[in-house]
């Protein structure tokens, strides 16, 4: 037992190793003070926080900081809300459709983004016309395209996880007089907390690292989003300052660190949990 | 099985799903209404229309006493319509048109922009001080130039008494003129635009709001003959190509946008510089689609199985960590991995001491774009199947513990199997994700190495961007081209997908 | 921007010109929807991050003095897909800050008006900027600074400025083989991508050996019926070229970027760089002691021609306020006020006469780009330009890489020629 122990620990360490070594590489960059990142090792040169500095002190890093983490939690919560529903429907019903549906869902999302951000530009523009609260330049028409752009694959993802479910379970609510939205609530949904969790933390990463549609869509000043301004640094190829990039690449993972670290426990304790309370 | 409930069990209900009802109903209303009142002052009727028809939908479906599926589907429904349905729609049907650069608008627009782009200042001429001013409604020149004042309309230029000069030469005011303020000129910014005062042998058009200069339109469009004539000849309209040429061939550079038939969908099949490669492009994108899902799936299931035991510690730290490729933002990710693989200042290189040309061969290029994938997705798999893990009931295990199975068996009797029955849709919808993998590609090789001989076709090209750069290394981006090539991209993708799919259904009827 | 587009860049063009087919297009003569009301008329102008702190106050400045608003906003990148894509749909700006080089395109697509400066306007610029702007004999922008790249030498390792390219290769080998250096010079072969060839960078080298891109039309237009790409004077400049490099003498090198030819200059890795004034401040922040000269051209061969870009004003087809936009852009923004403080923000070269001899006072590195400018042509703006990258890049890529040359020309050559027919 002890030896399984021991191998479990050196393939985990050797797993971390490789997870880690280019993150580390970008580490010595953030630290390099003359901001390139080809000269970099993978051990920092020097120590100068020049280049934290600089991102703080002379670019609107705070704003984009905040808009991030405010998209990216509310997509996170309002799409893993609204898949969860119509993956229950996938889950327990059976309609006309059903397949049909399911099949739709994984197809559609196949198409390419990049070609996609035209046609939204069109709606954007007509939204923009009408209620410009949420048009372009407003983070909420945003939130709104990201919930629509991920509510198809999560519920594919937590589909499969209520299909896992015993359905003896709700059966049982169901036959104890419960409605089937009260045996979701009841039931379903506590014991997907680990799902739920994951699929929450996937949408948070995967939005506030979303760079084509927010650099589209919110230009302005005060809209900008982490990663828009991030690449901003990038993109003009001749002052490309890779330790302004760095420093600023490190950040934007802390709040998505932080939310994992919060959602832990659901993961691993989603299902004892919901045990508990069914 | 949703038969079970009687339709008025389900409506009678509890006092709380009355007040959710309600509150439905209250919000969908409310929404409607905040909707619908732009659209009724703006005179758009199809907008008003398809609000009244998503509120009506909604009310039927939330205030109906049966139990309809489609409760729980609508707003997803809703969302993936407009922001993914549409979309696809959209990029479809511009494939059957010539959309590209100088081709983006309609013929009027290439019309004004011919015209407008041909005014020449005629040589030595003399500048006119500007003020826009106003009569009776009509919008007036009010010209300055040499000490003498002229008006300027439409109907030509007139010597103008009484007007008082300002600083810098312009007319600050004359009899029966009201002299129009920058904010109140620029709401008629169109107007002066569009004012050309005729002179002898030209005309004098406004360059700004204060300064005037006689010009020559040196192109003009005539409705007659349909064709846009000037000095050095007339260009007919070819409604089919969507510009104006001349008798030579020669053409006008600003077109618009026509229809073109079925032209890019057979173009995509039947040109041979772009049909040419193809098979080897389509092979290739599927051992990478694959070799992508299996190789981050294979790793992420492991390192989840490792750590999923009972006894093993600082499990909430090694996950913290192997979870970080997955939150560091993948776009700069790539950007880092691909400076890693530089042959002279790359830190693979370095660090190793190898002198590999990576990205350089054929071989090591796709060898490399995997690993960055692996790098990049498997913490993706290994937070699912950590998911997975924990919700596979203990009593599971046990009982088949009880029944005498080894660990092995157990895994892969037990586990495995409800492994794959979570992991199996995610494994195809990674699979297309991966097949159309743009970036992964685009910003660690850009498709390269490119052979000598043929700078259109690269070893780690996926056929998204072999597509992509058939459409843009060609003069002009080809918007058209390109989306009936992305069709044809997306139904393979997507045939693929429904393949999967099936497949992973016959294992899904097995956990079941 | 003067190369193709970075690799995101690409894809959001790819995606952003569709929009076009949004049918709200305005027709020349209505206003925009939005600004239509007596003053409230706003004049919109985009610009990237440095160029929008510097014009906020003129613009503010200018919508006081003529009781209007004004906003400056910033789009971070892809300015010239983004601006399309808007403008088409009738959310664009009335002002635009870009490269000269998106002239034709921008033309073609009927986005932007000639601008109608008098001759003694026109009189007060560089010749070469004044060139740039000016397509199908007319001008489309207002210039307000020029870029062109020159060799940067660290004095302490290299006291002379080399005469010829040979010159300097042999003066880098020699640094190299006493250990003094690691590199010969920091010639950036390839793009930021790492994959393909940098058309830009390795022009000055082409022209030397005597080939051409384009020919020149009677207008002074680059002309895309004369291609030079395959002629045997291309073949010859590449052959030159595969001599330097890695399987000759090994001075040009696949593996550097703009960026890491800098970071190796910088850390006195290499005694030399051919660069643009966009690295002085670097160079000067790591403390190198460097002068700037004019690339060199081969041993005995033609002066080597740099690309020149040209920052510019630019007045859109599309928006709401355009006679506002053309008085903002021809009255305040052709300033020497603005061209001065522009330079006093981020030191490139000015366009403007009177601000480049207030900014050679101030720096003396700006007369040093201007002579290197002085072999310069203008980066061409006619649309054609798109057939030339993509081919060209492959094949700066395979000479370097010691692929035989004359096959690997004939294919870019056929490439490119294939792409201009279409």
């Amino acid at each position: 037992m002890k030896r399984e122990l021991l191998l479990r620990h050196l393939a985990a360490i050797a797993v971390t190793a490789f997870a880690l070594f280019p993150i580390l590489f970008v580490v010595s960059s953030a630290l390099n003070p003359l901001g390139t990142l080809s000269s970099a090792t993978l051990f920092p040169s020097g120590a100068s926080l020049g280049n934290a500095a600089d991102l703080l002190t002379g670019t609107a890093f705070p704003t984009w900081y905040l808009n991030s983490v405010l998209i990216a939690a509310l997509t996170a919560v309002l799409s893993v809300a609204v898949s969860a529903v119509s993956a229950y429907a996938f889950s327990r019903f059976r309609f006309a459709g059903r397949r049909t549906g399911l099949v739709a869902l994984l197809v559609i999302q196949a198409f390419p983004q990049f070609l996609a951000i035209v046609p939204l530009y069109v709606i954007f523009s007509v939204i923009s016309d009408n209620w410009p609260a949420f048009g372009l330049n407003s983070i909420w028409g945003v939130i709104l395209l990201y919930i629509g752009g991920q509510v198809g694959v999560n519920t594919w993802l937590i589909k499969g996880f209520f299909d896992t479910i015993p359905r003896e379970l709700d059966d049982a609510m169901l036959i104890d007089g419960c409605t089937p939205t009260q045996a979701f609530r009841k039931v379903v949904l506590p014991l997907s907390a680990p799902i739920l969790s994951i699929s929450a933390l996937l949408v948070f990463i995967g939005t506030i690292n979303e760079f084509l549609i927010a650099s589209v869509f919110l230009t302005g000043d005060d809209a900008r989003t982490l990663a828009v301004g991030l690449f901003s640094m990038l993109a003009d190829q001749r002052n490309a300052n890779f330790g302004m990039f760095a420093v600023g690449t490190l950040l934007t993972a802390v709040p998505t660190v932080a939310v994992f670290q919060f959602l832990q426990r659901y993961i691993v304790h989603g299902l004892t949990a919901g045990a508990v309370k069914g | 099985m949703n038969t079970g409930r009687s339709a008025a069990g389900a409506w009678q209900g509890s006092a709380g799903g009355i007040a959710a009802r309600v509150l439905v109903l209250g919000l969908i209303v409310a929404v409607a209404l905040w909707a619908v009142a732009p659209l009724l002052a703006a005179d758009n009727w199809t907008g008003v229309a398809i609000v009244a028809v998503v509120t009506a939908a909604g009310l039927f479906v939330y205030l109906t006493p049966r139990r309809l599926p489609v409760k729980y589907l609508l707003p997803t429904t809703l969302l993936v319509l407009a922001f993914q349905v549409f979309p696809v729609v959209h990029t479809m049907s511009l494939a059957l048109t010539n959309i590209g650069d100088g081709h983006l608008g309609t013929k009027q627009d290439a019309i004004a922009a011919i015209e407008s782009s041909s005014v020449k200042r005629q040589p030595g001429s003399a500048e006119f001080r500007l003020t826009v001013a106003e009569k009776d409604g009509d919008l007036v020149f009010l010209l300055a130039s040499a000490g003498r004042a002229y008006t300027g309309t439409a109907g030509g230029l007139r010597p103008l008494e009484g007007a008082t000069l300002g600083a810098g030469g312009r007319i600050t005011a004359a009899g029966g003129y009201t002299v129009l303020t920058a904010a109140q000129a620029s709401a008629r910014s169109s107007e002066i635009t569009e004012l050309i005062v005729p002179v002898e042998g030209g005309a004098i058009r406004s360059q700004g709001l204060s300064r005037a200069y006689r010009g020559t339109a040196t192109l003009a469009y005539d409705e007659g003959c349909d064709c846009v004539t000037g000095q050095d000849g007339v260009w007919r309209a070819d409604e089919e190509q969507g510009r104006f040429v001349s008798d030579d061939g020669r053409a006008l550079a600003q077109g618009w946008k026509v229809g073109v038939g079925l032209a890019n969908l057979t173009a995509a099949l039947t040109n041979p510089k772009i049909n040419a490669h193809f098979l080897g492009v389509f092979g290739w994108n599927l051992v990478y689609a694959t070799s992508v899902v299996v190789l981050t799936a294979g790793l992420g299931v492991a390192v989840a199985l490792v750590l999923h035991h009972p006894r093993m510690r600082a499990v909430r730290a090694y996950r913290t960590l192997i979870v970080l490729p997955y939150a560091m933002p993948a776009f700069a990710m790539l950007l880092v991995w691909r400076d890693m693989f530089n042959t002279d200042f790359g830190l693979i290189n370095r660090m190793f001491g190898l002198d590999v040309d990576w990205l350089g061969a054929p071989l090591t290029a796709r060898l490399s774009v995997l690993l960055v994938q692996l790098w990049l997705g498997f913490p993706y798999m290994f937070l699912i199947a950590t998911g997975a893990l924990q919700t596979i009931p203990p009593e599971y295990l046990e009982a088949a513990q009880v029944d005498g199975a080894t660990a092995w068996q157990r895994f892969g009797k037990v586990t495995l199997p409800l492994l794959m029955l979570a992991l199996a849709p995610l494994l195809v919808s990674s699979f297309a994700f991966n097949f159309n993998n743009f970036n992964g590609i685009f910003l660690v090789t850009a498709g390269g190495p490119f052979p000598a001989d043929n700078p259109t076709v690269g070893a780690t090209d996926l056929l998204i961007t072999y597509t992509f750069r058939l459409a843009f290394g060609q003069q002009g981006a080809q918007y058209g081209l390109a989306s009936a090539m992305s069709i044809y991209v997306y139904l393979i993708v997507a045939v693929l997908s429904i393949i999967g799919f099936r497949r992973t259904r016959a294992f899904q009827e097995v956990g079941r | 921007m003067r190369r193709p587009a970075h690799a995101l860049a690409g894809a959001l063009a790819f995606g952003l010109a569709l929009t076009a087919c949004g049918a709200q297009t305005p027709t020349r003569g209505q206003p925009s929807p939005a600004p239509a009301a007596v003053g409230d008329a706003t004049l919109l102008i985009w610009a990237d991050q440095m160029r929008s702190e510097t014009l906020k106050p003129f613009a503010e400045a200018f919508a006081k003095e003529n009781g209007i608003k004004a906003e400056v906003v910033v789009v971070a990148q892809n300015q010239q897909q983004t601006f399309t894509t808007a403008s088409q749909a009738g959310k664009g700006p009335d002002v635009l800050v870009g490269a000269h080089d998106w002239i034709g395109n921008l033309v073609q697509n009927g986005l932007i008006d000639p601008i109608q400066m008098t001759e003694d306007q026109l009189a007060g610029y560089v010749d070469v900027a004044r060139k740039a702007v000016t397509y199908n004999g007319q001008v489309y922008g207002v210039p307000y600074a020029v870029e062109n790249l020159a060799l940067f030498r660290n004095t302490e390792l290299a006291p002379e400025a080399p005469r010829s390219f040979d010159e300097l290769v042999e003066t880098g080998k020699k640094l190299k083989a006493a250990g003094k250096v690691e590199e010969i010079v920091g010639y950036p072969v390839s793009q930021q991508d790492g994959q393909s060839g940098d058309t830009y960078h390795l022009y000055p080298l082409y022209t030397s050996a005597g080939a051409h891109l384009f020919g020149t039309t009677p207008g002074g237009d680059p002309d895309p019926s004369d291609l030079g790409v395959g002629d045997r004077k291309s073949v010859e400049a590449f052959e030159r070229i595969a001599k330097l490099g890695e399987k000759g003498e090994g001075a040009l090198k696949r593996s550097f970027t703009s960026d890491n030819s800098a970071a190796a200059f910088n850390e006195g890795r290499t005694a030399f760089m051919v660069a643009g004034p966009w690295r002085l401040a670097d160079a000067r922040k790591a403390g190198v002691k460097y002068d700037v000269t004019p690339v060199p051209g081969f041993k005995g061969a033609e002066p080597a021609q740099p690309f020149v870009g040209v920052q510019s004003f630019f007045v859109a087809s599309k928006g709401g306020n355009k006679a506002l936009a053309q008085e903002f852009v021809t009255g305040t923004l052709a300033s020497a006020e603005v061209a001065r403080a522009l330079f006093d923000a981020e030191p490139r070269m000015p366009a403007l006469e009177e601000a480049l001899t207030y900014a050679a006072g101030k720096d003396p590195d700006v007369a040093k780009f201007r002579a290197a400018a002085e072999n310069g042509t203008p980066l061409p703006a006619i649309p054609q330009m798109v057939a030339i990258w993509v081919p060209f890049n492959t094949l700066i890529h395979a000479a370097v890489k010691g692929e035989p040359v004359p096959p690997a020309v004939e294919a870019a050559g056929k490439a490119i020629a294939e792409q201009l027919k279409q």
